[in-house]
C-alpha cells in the first residue's frame, strides 16, 4: 500500500510537471486553433534566463516575474514571425513548421549561449523529503502542484470573467464574427501567444530544480506534454490536469508493476485510444465544423 | 578494376608521402583529435582534447618529434555516430593526418575507424570504453585500432569485485541506461555477477533525458538491494542519487567511471556523495610525473573551483599522444604502418600520468591498460578521491600491465 501512494505520489508530481507545459498548447489552440511546436524551447529557455537570473543573485522568486515577461515577448516574436503570416492566408500547415523551426533556432541559440551541458538549477526550497500518508514527497514537487493548479484556477477565471477573456473565447468560437463584432482578433491571438510562452517559461523555472536545466530539456518533456493535451482535451483547463496526473500515473505504476523498459508505453496506448474514441479529448468540448 | 584502383592509390599514397617527407622535412606532424567538445559528453571531449593539447605543447617546446613540431587537428564530433563519419573522412583525405588519438562515445568510435583502418593509420582511443572496440579488424591481417583506457570487460567485474566481495553485499541491483553504452555494459555486469554466483535482485532500465527515476528505485527497494549497480552518463545517473534522496532510501552507488563526470557530481549534489567508480587516474598528486601534470593542466586551463572536469579523460588524452610520439619516433617515419608496427613493439618505456607503459601492446594485444592498474574512486566533497587510503598509498608505486 506503502507503495501504491509513493508511486501515485511520484506519478502525479510528475504529471503535473507534463501539464504545466500542457497549458500552452491549450492557451494559443484556444484561439487560433494553431499550436506552438516550440513549447517545449519555450520551455527551456525560460528556465536557462531564469537560471542566469539567479545566478546574478537575483532572489528565485523576484526572478518568476522577469522569466514570465521574457516569455511574453518570446511568445509574442513566434506568434508575429512564424504563425501571423500562416494565418493570413489560411494556410493549414505552414504555422506547423514555422513554429518547429522556430524552437530548432531558439534550441541552437540557447546551445551557443548556455552550452550543452545539463545544469543545476538551485531549488528555493529545502531539498530534503517530506512525510506525507507514508510516502516521501519533495516541497518542490508540492510547489510544481500548487503552480499548475493555480495556473489552470487564472485561466479558467480569466476566460470566464474578464472582457479580455470573453474577447478570446469569442474568438475561438467564430473569428470572422468576433472580428466583425469589434475584436481585434490578430491582437487576442498575439496576447494568447504571448501568454502561452509565458505559462512555458513560469513552468520552465517550476520545475527545472527537479529536472536538471539544458538547451535538450524542452524535446522530451514538449512531446509528453502533447501527449497529455490530446488526452485531456486541447480546450480544457481541467482536462489538462487530468491528462497529466493520469500520464504521470500510468508511467510509474507501469514502471514498477510491468518494467521500466516499457513505462512510456501505456501513456501512448491511451492517446491512441483517446484519438480513436474521443478525439476531442476526455475533457474536451467537441467543435461542431460548419463548412 | 576495383583491385587496379586500389593499387594505383595506394602506390600513389605511398609515393606521395615519401615524397612529401623528403621535400618537406619541417612540415609539422599532424594528428588528428576526436571527442564531442559539445552536449552531454562534453566534459570527457574537452578534458581529454586538453590533456592532449598539453602533450602536444610539452613535446613541442622539447623540439618536437623527428625534427618536425606536432599539430593538432582538432574535430568536435558532437557525440554522433555520423558527424564522427564525416569527420574520419576529412582527417583521412583532407586534412592528411598521421594518426588520431581520441574518441568518447563507444558507437563513434566504431563507425569511424574503418576509414582510419582502411588507410592505414593508427588510431589511439583513449577514452572510449566498449568493450569490442579494439577488436572491430580482428579478422583483418593488421589491426590500426589501439586503446589506453580501461575497457568495460575491466571495469565490469571490478564493480563486481568491489560490491560482492569488496563490501560483502549480497544482494544487488542494476540500473543501466537504454543506449548501446548502457546496455552493453549491462550484460558485462549480470556476466560478471554470475561468475561470483550472484543473480541481480532486480535489473532495470531507464532512457536518456528522464526525469523519474521513482519506479526503478522502489523496484530495486522492494528487491531489497544492499547496493545500486550503475551503467549509464553523468545527469540521468545524478537523476537516480536525486530520487533516491527523495524516496529517502540510501544504498551505495557503485558503477561505470561515468560516476565521475562533473555533471553527475554537480547535479547530485550532496546526495551524490560516496559513489564509487573505477579510475585510472584520481586528480592528486602521487608522483611528480602526475604533480607536474596537474599543476600544468590546472595553470594552462583553468578550470571551476581547480577541479579537471574529466581527470581520466585528461590523463589518457596526455597518454596517449606521448605513446604516439614514441612509437613516431622510434618508427622513424611518418608512415601509418611503420607507427603501428613501432606500437606493437614499442622498446622502450614510456612514462605516462596513468602508468608507465613498458610494451604496453602487441600484435595481439591493442590495450594497453590491464585490471591491475584502476583504482577505486570515490565522490566526496564534490570531487573524486581515492576510495581506499591503500590505494592512494601505493598510488606512488606505478601499476604496470601485466
Amino acid at each position: 500500500m506503502q507503495i501504491l501512494t509513493q508511486l501515485i505520489f511520484s506519478g502525479i508530481a510528475l504529471g503535473m510537471i507534463y501539464a504545466v507545459i500542457a497549458f500552452g498548447y491549450q492557451l494559443t489552440f484556444a484561439t487560433s486553433d494553431t499550436l506552438n511546436f516550440g513549447q517545449g524551447d519555450a520551455l527551456m529557455l525560460g528556465a536557462l534566463v531564469g537560471l542566469t537570473l539567479v545566478g546574478l543573485g537575483i532572489n528565485y522568486w523576484l526572478m518568476i516575474p522577469l522569466v514570465c515577461l521574457f516569455g511574453a515577448f518570446q511568445g509574442a516574436v513566434v506568434e508575429r514571425i512564424g504563425v501571423r503570416p500562416a494565418i493570413k492566408i489560411k494556410s493549414e500547415f505552414g504555422w506547423i513548421m514555422s513554429t518547429i523551426a522556430l524552437g530548432i533556432i531558439f534550441k541552437n541559440v540557447a546551445e551557443n549561449v548556455w552550452g550543452r551541458d545539463d545544469l543545476k538549477f538551485p531549488s528555493p526550497l529545502p531539498e530534503s523529503p517530506l512525510k506525507f500518508l507514508g510516502a516521501n514527497v519533495l516541497p518542490m514537487e508540492i510547489l510544481v502542484v500548487v503552480g499548475a493548479v493555480l495556473m489552470m484556477l487564472a485561466v479558467e477565471v480569466f476566460n470566464r470573467k474578464s472582457i479580455y477573456g470573453k474577447a478570446v473565447v469569442a474568438t475561438f468560437n467564430d473569428r470572422d464574427a468576433a472580428k466583425l463584432m469589434g475584436i481585434n482578433t490578430g491582437l487576442v491571438i498575439t496576447f494568447s501567444y504571448a501568454l502561452s510562452s509565458m505559462s512555458a517559461a513560469f513552468a520552465g523555472v517550476l520545475i527545472a530544480p527537479l529536472t536538471l536545466t539544458g538547451a535538450t530539456m524542452g524535446a522530451v518533456l514538449g512531446l509528453k506534454a502533447f501527449a497529455v493535451a490530446i488526452i485531456g482535451g486541447l480546450t480544457s483547463g481541467m482536462g489538462i490536469i487530468v491528462g497529466g496526473i493520469i500520464l504521470g500515473i500510468a508511467e510509474t505504476t507501469t514502471g514498477f508493476y510491468l518494467s521500466t523498459g516499457y513505462k512510456d508505453v501505456p501513456g501512448l496506448v491511451l492517446l491512441l485510444i483517446v484519438l480513436a474514441v474521443r478525439p476531442q479529448g476526455l475533457f474536451g468540448k467537441s467543435a461542431i465544423k460548419k463548412v | 578494376m576495383i583491385r587496379f584502383t586500389k593499387i594505383a592509390t595506394a602506390v600513389a599514397l605511398a609515393s606521395m608521402s615519401s615524397f612529401t617527407s623528403m621535400a618537406m622535412a619541417a612540415d609539422p606532424i599532424k594528428i588528428g583529435v576526436d571527442g564531442p567538445f559539445t552536449g552531454g559528453s562534453s566534459s570527457m571531449g574537452v578534458s581529454m582534447r586538453d590533456g592532449v593539447r598539453l602533450a602536444i605543447e610539452e613535446i613541442n617546446k622539447s623540439g618536437g618529434v623527428l625534427g618536425r613540431q606536432l599539430q593538432a587537428v582538432e574535430r568536435d564530433d558532437e557525440a554522433k555516430n555520423e558527424r564522427g563519419v564525416q569527420i574520419a573522412q576529412e582527417l583521412v583525405n583532407k586534412e592528411k593526418v598521421v594518426a588520431v588519438v581520441g574518441y568518447i562515445n563507444t558507437g563513434v568510435a566504431l563507425a569511424s575507424q574503418r576509414f582510419f583502418q582502411e588507410a592505414k593509420i593508427p588510431v589511439m582511443n583513449n577514452v572510449a570504453t566498449g568493450s569490442i572496440i579494439t577488436k572491430q579488424f580482428d579478422k583483418e591481417p593488421e589491426n590500426y585500432v589501439f586503446r589506453n583506457a580501461a575497457h568495460d570487460s575491466i571495469q565490469a567485474p571490478m564493480i563486481v569485485e568491489e560490491a560482492i566481495t569488496r563490501r560483502g553485499f549480497k544482494k544487488v541491483a542494476i540500473l543501466a541506461d537504454s543506449t548501446n553504452y548502457g546496455q552493453l555494459g549491462r550484460e558485462d555486469l549480470e556476466k560478471a555477477l554470475k561468475a561470483k554466483g550472484v543473480t541481480p535482485v532486480a535489473v532495470e532500465k531507464f532512457n536518456i533525458k528522464d526525469v523519474d527515476m521513482t519506479a526503478q528505485l522502489l523496484k530495486a527497494k522492494e528487491a531489497g538491494a544492499e547496493a545500486v549497480l550503475t551503467y549509464g552518463i553523468g545527469p540521468e545517473l545524478a537523476q537516480i542519487a536525486n530520487g533516491m534522496t527523495k524516496l529517502g532510501w540510501k544504498v551505495p552507488l557503485i558503477g561505470s567511471w561515468t560516476l565521475s563526470m562533473a555533471n553527475y557530481i554537480d547535479n547530485a549534489g550532496p546526495g551524490g556523495e560516496g559513489a564509487r567508480m573505477p579510475q585510472t587516474f584520481v586528480q592528486e598528486p602521487t608522483n611528480p610525473k602526475r604533480q607536474s601534470f596537474i599543476i600544468s593542466y590546472l595553470k594552462t586551463f583553468n578550470p571551476k573551483n581547480a577541479r579537471m572536469d574529466s581527470p581520466v579523460s585528461a590523463a589518457q588524452g596526455y597518454d596517449s599522444v606521448y605513446l604516439l610520439a614514441a612509437a613516431i619516433k622510434q618508427a622513424n617515419s611518418t608512415e601509418g604502418p611503420k607507427i603501428k608496427a613501432a606500437l606493437e613493439d614499442l622498446k622502450t618505456p614510456v612514462e605516462g600520468v596513468v602508468t608507465t607503459y613498458n610494451k604496453p601492446f602487441t600484435k595481439t594485444d591493442h590495450e594497453a591498460i590491464t585490471a591491475n592498474i584502476p583504482v577505486f574512486g570515490e565522490v566526496k566533497g564534490g570531487k573524486v578521491v581515492y576510495a581506499y587510503p591503500d590505494d592512494q598509498k601505493k598510488a606512488s608505486v606505478v601499476q604496470m600491465k601485466k
